[in-house]
């Protein structure tokens, strides 16, 4: 039987070290290596080192192959105060990885040396539990839904399809959700556009879709532009948006925001529905091709369907 | 009909782009047919005569009038003769 200190000792002979100024000068040289933060969920969340890899010590001999599945990766474990660091390293020795090292004294001593450290926006414990299925994704997580949180999507069209789209990344917890529509809510609309509801009937859908929308989720900010798309407007209105979702029904529209996208390198997530068919894409411009690459020429007059 | 798959989609990919995470549609276009409930996917190459994002590109700043161009015959309007 082998006491804490035993498993320990035996560690640090296994197990090679470095100081936090060595961590920091391999990071001012831009060597390339898996900064790996091992700590408990709270730790990390009251703060970390800038990119650093969080995969708690208790999940890490299961994630840690779909994060690093290089072996021979050069990884830099840390946790608090570098005694979780040395098992979580001898770990990974034993999983195959070659290049895995302690960082001594551990986060501590990296804060208190006065190096970067940064820091989630703190959420409040309703947005903890409202979000908690989305941190059990290793693709989302904190880290994640922190990026959603500072998202800022434009809706083209708050109808059939910025419906489900508009409520489904408001409930997810995208941060800003920008809403462009001139219309008015219709009684004809209701059958699919779901962010609407009987008593929106005649307002504009921009004022109903904020009202849905923020009932479903209040953390949600909302910006209507009750107007129609053009060629005037539209540079100013994308500016400030990371992403446009584009469920506009018409083609004069799909051809303006591809071209305002295009020209500001911005990314459209791109649906269509016509009676029983659709079709969705990504546009990212320079990517992948751009709407006029798939759609040269809207079709003739008369053809498009209404 | 029902826009709500399409819709869904749509929020999905556009959650994986703000994550920067999955294989999103870029150069693939999806089709769906709803009777008779079956998806579809067009790999699509870029045009590198695009009249916007091809290497010479005609189209430099924004038409005037998006709604004249699309309502005329496409033959005489300024987006297919950008096209061409």
């Amino acid at each position: 039987m082998k006491s804490y200190r035993e498993i320990i000792e035996e560690t640090r002979q296994e197990i090679p070290e470095v100081s936090v100024e060595e961590v920091k000068a391999k990071r001012d040289n831009d060597e390339h290596f898996v900064l790996l933060d091992v700590r408990d969920n709270d730790e990390y969340r009251s703060g970390y080192i800038p990119d650093a890899l969080y995969v708690s010590r208790g999940m890490l001999e299961l994630d840690i192959e779909d994060f690093v599945p290089d072996r021979d990766e050069k990884i830099v474990v840390y946790c608090a105060g570098g005694v979780r660091s040395l098992l979580a390293a001898k770990s990974l020795k034993e999983m195959g990885y070659t290049d895995t090292v302690s960082m001594a004294g551990g986060y501590r001593a990296w804060a208190s040396s006065g190096y970067p450290t940064v820091k989630e926006k703190s959420m409040t414990p309703d947005q903890l539990d409202r979000y908690s299925r989305h941190f059990m994704l290793r693709e989302i997580g904190e880290k994640g839904q922190a990026k959603l949180f500072d998202s800022k999507v434009l809706f083209i069209g708050a109808g059939g399809l910025g419906s489900p789209a508009g409520i489904y990344l408001a409930a997810a917890g995208v941060g800003t959700l920008g809403i462009v529509d001139s219309d008015a809510v219709e009684l004809s609309n209701l059958q699919r556009q779901i962010l609407h509801r009987s008593e929106a009937v005649g307002t504009p859908k921009v004022q109903s879709a904020t009202t849905t929308i923020k009932a479903l989720n209040p953390d949600a900010e909302v910006i209507p532009y009750h107007l129609r798309l053009a060629s005037d407007n539209i540079m100013e209105i994308i500016q400030d948006y990371d992403l446009i979702v584009d469920g506009c029904d018409n083609f004069a529209t799909r051809y303006l925001v591809n071209d305002a996208a295009v020209l500001t390198n911005k990314t459209i997530v791109h649906g269509s529905i016509f009676q029983f068919e659709g079709q969705a894409t990504v546009l990212k411009p320079h990517d992948g091709p751009c709407y006029r690459c798939m759609f040269p020429a809207p079709p003739p007059p008369g053809m498009v369907p209404s | 009909m029902l826009p709500g798959v399409v819709g869904v989609v749509m929020a999905t990919e556009a959650i994986k782009l703000l994550l920067g995470t999955g294989d999103p549609l870029i150069g693939r276009l999806l089709l769906y047919d709803a009777l008779s409930m079956q998806f579809r996917e067009l790999k699509v190459n870029r045009d590198e005569h695009c009249p916007i994002c091809g290497g010479n590109p005609k189209i430099t700043e924004l038409i005037s009038d998006y709604v004249a161009a699309c309502e005329t015959d496409p033959a005489d309007t300024e987006l297919a003769t950008a096209a061409d």
